[in-house]
């Protein structure tokens, strides 16, 4: 019995999945850049914004291969656990896979240790499987770039961390933002906190108003942004009472008074 | 050493008495379905006893404490390798109990040069309705039954079915709310430990224990133990679907026993 009851007392998923053979481990760099040989479908513009209660993260819903319009309904915000959202930009593939990973990372390490995994535990979590996937963005597919929020329990307040394709980590003061249209309007978040005032002192409805003409602005500039027009975008946020799902027809009111 | 079948089965007995004998003394386990999600419910000192395996499955035992946790990691390993490998959906209470707990147990036990799994154990698997909740016993021997509705574990099969009886009383119809589910649980929990310890060493053949002798017997107990209850949610929008009950929901249902 005791080779099929795991030895593994660490709590580490990956350290449980190696020894199972279930951690495909992707193939080493090659001295050439290789010609991609496919055409990847990518997740484009999300954003991240604090507010009062914590984190609001509001993505549009285009996935985009080359200049095709893949999907309209593409989920890029996702729980990874009651109190973590991610928002993801770049290759679609890899980004589910490495969430999928995440989510069962932690809920395994919280569950065989009886404690949760600490803040900082998690956020290394994802730089690691950031660098284990390395060797693929170095050939040209499967980077992606994620916007990790987290309600920090111990402090009581929200927390925003964005990343780089290698893994490293960077707490942002007030938002967050990744994908193709995100560069195009990083001005505009300034403009915003020096015309208006900083984000984490906004109640929801205001966050969600911000966020969303943010969205419209990268429609207008990226054609890989759907913005919020023909398909409404996913919010979600993250606060002390878990993760707050936006419902669709409030996102309506608030594009509806947009028009104004 | 010459090992003859005669041994086989004489050993097997040696296994079965020692193992009944250290499993009569455990705390029970009551597990019920209530509207608005599955219970379940022991006595202990200090040491936790329920646990959360995966998103819609949990388990509690009583027995040898190491024995307990090898199954319980046992299961957390399959249960997430199984989630990630396949998805959520296919992690299921007779995947993780047929096929990745009860053969180790099953192989544990015939094995007569290494030591048995001194333990029963109780799954519990949240559906969408309680109809759908499953609950599965695992015997030391590998042997495991499934159950709709209620199931419980202690220290002999007959106190098993004294607590059955309490949990799912003639009258009852359909799945009950959480008071009235711990209500019946505490009970049963009383009734599972009385009928394991004090019947079987007066060896009274009377199978009615009134009302009076469980509630004084109950509140006896909880001078030494206090009471530890676990629920999968139904009703949450929460990730987690598994907590703890808190002291302050549980003392309401004891003060009314």
């Amino acid at each position: 019995m005791g080779e099929r009851l795991s030895a593994n007392t660490s709590g580490d998923f990956m350290t449980l999945l190696r020894s199972r053979g279930l951690w495909r481990e992707p193939d080493a760099v090659t001295a050439e850049p290789v010609r991609n040989p496919l055409t990847e479908v990518h997740g484009t513009t999300v954003i991240a914004l604090k507010y009062r209660e914590g984190v609001l993260n509001v993505g549009d819903r285009r996935a985009t291969a080359a200049n095709a319009i893949m999907y309209d309904r593409a989920e890029k915000i996702l729980p990874l656990d009651d109190y973590t959202l991610i928002a993801i930009a770049g290759s679609y593939a890899r980004a589910m896979e490495i969430v999928r990973y995440l989510q069962h990372s932690f809920k395994y390490y919280a569950r065989t240790q009886l404690q949760e995994m600490s803040l900082e535990g998690k956020l290394a979590e994802v730089s690691r499987a950031l660098a284990g996937n390395l060797s693929l963005a170095l050939q040209g597919i499967g980077l992606f770039i994620p916007v990790v929020s987290a309600y920090d329990v111990d402090r009581s307040e929200g927390r925003i961390f964005f990343y780089d394709g290698m893994g490293a980590r960077f707490e942002s003061v007030e938002f967050g933002a990744a994908g193709s249209g995100s560069e195009r309007i990083r001005g505009v978040f300034d403009y915003i906190i020096k015309t208006k005032g900083p984000f984490h002192e906004m109640t929801l409805e205001e966050a969600l108003r911000e966020s969303m003409l943010l969205l419209d602005i990268a429609a207008d500039l990226d054609s890989a942004t759907a913005g919020i027009e023909k398909v409404l975008p996913v919010a979600r946020a993250v606060t002390a009472d878990g993760i707050l799902e936006i419902p669709e027809e409030q996102l309506a009111e608030i594009k509806q008074s947009l028009k104004r | 050493m010459v090992y003859t079948p005669y041994d086989f089965n004489e050993s097997v007995r040696h296994r079965t008495e020692y193992i009944e004998e250290r499993l009569r003394d455990g705390s029970p386990v009551a597990g019920i379905s209530y509207d608005g999600g599955v219970l379940l419910l022991s006595l202990r000192r200090t040491q936790r006893k329920i646990f959360e395996i995966y998103d819609r499955l949990m388990f509690a035992g009583l027995g040898n404490q190491s024995d307990l946790e090898i199954i319980r990691v046992g299961a957390i390993d399959f249960a997430h390798q199984e989630g990630y490998a396949r998805s959520p959906d296919d992690v299921t209470i007779q995947r993780v109990v047929g096929f990745a707990i009860s053969p180790g147990v099953k192989r544990a036990f015939g094995d007569v040069l290494n030591a048995p799994f001194v333990v029963r154990a109780l799954f519990a698997e949240m559906g969408r309705k309680p109809e759908d909740d499953l609950f599965y016993t695992l015997n030391y021997d590998g042997e495991f039954v499934s159950l709709n509705w209620a199931a419980a574990v202690a220290g002999t099969p007959e106190a098993e079915e004294q607590m059955i009886r309490q949990l799912v009383p003639e009258d009852a119809d359909g799945a009950p709310d959480l008071q009235t589910a711990l209500e019946r649980a505490l009970r049963a929990w009383a009734v599972g430990r009385l009928w394991a310890v004090e019947v079987h060493r007066e060896e009274e053949e009377d199978d009615t224990l009134t009302d009076e002798r469980i509630r004084t017997f109950l509140h006896e107990q909880l001078e030494d133990l206090q009471v530890e209850a676990g629920v999968l949610d139904r009703l949450t929008k929460r990730e987690r679907k598994f907590r703890l009950l808190k002291d302050s929901e549980v003392q309401p249902v004891l003060e009314r026993i």
